[in-house]
């Protein structure tokens, strides 16, 4: 996110604590696909993960005043959906958790990469124990660095980066090295 | 290898943006969400919080401590009585004891006054 993007979400922050809703509008659309997205692949629904968004962004709404800035609006987002999914995560069993071919399919996207070999990685990803699911979650979709991942879950920074390891390594082994690309593919 | 299966990662966790129908409802009840801005302070001025947070502390204290003062004064009262009480009783069973002397003291000399009966007389 550039400069000024972040300045014009500052601003809406501002007139949203003031109760201007066309703002906090535009602070919803601009965070819903990072809160959609944690939910959903924390959660392996659709529904959940809906619901799981809704109950972030009203709990925003009440705690407005608490936030500071576009970067901390997105830093506490992070942490209320994370916390909240792996609570989920902990009070239900594992049968839902497999369900992240919810997503839509991915063809051959402009890097190239397998559509299989992604839907793998999503069901390895399910696999996981929730906490090192939230930790590549931050890591490969947020693009977080170890230190905020270790911020966001409230964990010791070694703990985030043996996770980093262990699951890459583990998923490493489960699809054998196989990272074919699409030119790669027989046609 | 990391590195290949890192790529992997990030293409496979691209973010989703949640279907249209609903960011239109989640959009729609954010906004009209009651509880939306400083709940329950309301249009309270945020310099004042602090002082209603103390206002209700203070008063919920005072209250503690009225409730306290009543009790023990209550129990004092009812202390009072129950001392009262125990006098009156002593002082009645002092009395009595009076007067059951006098009458014992009567008696006794009523008894020995009267002169000694004798048999076939």
């Amino acid at each position: 996110m550039n400069d000024a993007a972040c300045d014009l979400l500052d601003e809406y922050l501002a007139k949203a604590r003031s109760g201007e809703r066309a703002a906090l509008a535009s602070l919803v659309r601009a965070h819903q696909r990072t809160v959609y997205s944690l939910a959903l692949r924390m959660l392996g629904t659709r529904d959940l993960a809906e619901d799981l968004t809704q109950d972030v962004f009203m709990q925003l709404n009440g705690n407005l005043s608490a936030i500071e800035s576009n970067r901390h609006l997105g830093f506490w987002l992070r942490q209320v959906t994370t916390n909240r999914a792996i609570d989920q995560l902990r009070r239900r069993s594992r049968v839902q958790l497999t369900s992240l071919d919810e997503e839509p399919e991915l063809f051959c996207a402009e890097d190239g990469a397998d559509p299989l070999l992604q839907r793998h990685l999503r069901a390895l990803l399910s696999d996981l124990s929730p906490q090192a699911r939230a930790v590549l979650l931050l890591r490969y979709q947020e693009d977080l660095d170890p230190m905020d991942i270790a911020r966001t879950l409230d964990m010791p920074i070694n703990t985030v980066k043996s996770h980093l390891k262990r699951s890459l390594e583990t998923m490493r082994e489960k699809t054998g090295g196989a990272t074919l690309r699409c030119e790669d593919q027989p046609t | 290898m990391n590195h290949d299966i890192e790529s992997g990662m990030r293409s496979a966790l691209r973010p989703l943006a949640p279907s249209e129908e609903f960011s239109q409802q989640l959009l729609a009840r954010v906004a009209a969400d009651p509880q939306a801005r400083q709940k329950s302070y309301g249009l309270m001025p945020r310099i004042a919080r602090p002082l209603a947070w103390w206002l209700a502390t203070s008063l919920a204290a005072c209250l503690v401590l009225a409730v306290g003062v009543e009790r023990h004064l209550e129990q004092q009262r009812s202390q009072q009585s129950g001392l009262e009480a125990r006098r009156e009783v002593l002082q009645a069973l002092r009395v009595t004891s009076q007067k059951l002397n006098l009458a014992y003291e009567a008696v006794k000399s009523e008894s020995t006054s009267l002169p000694d009966e004798k048999p076939g007389d």
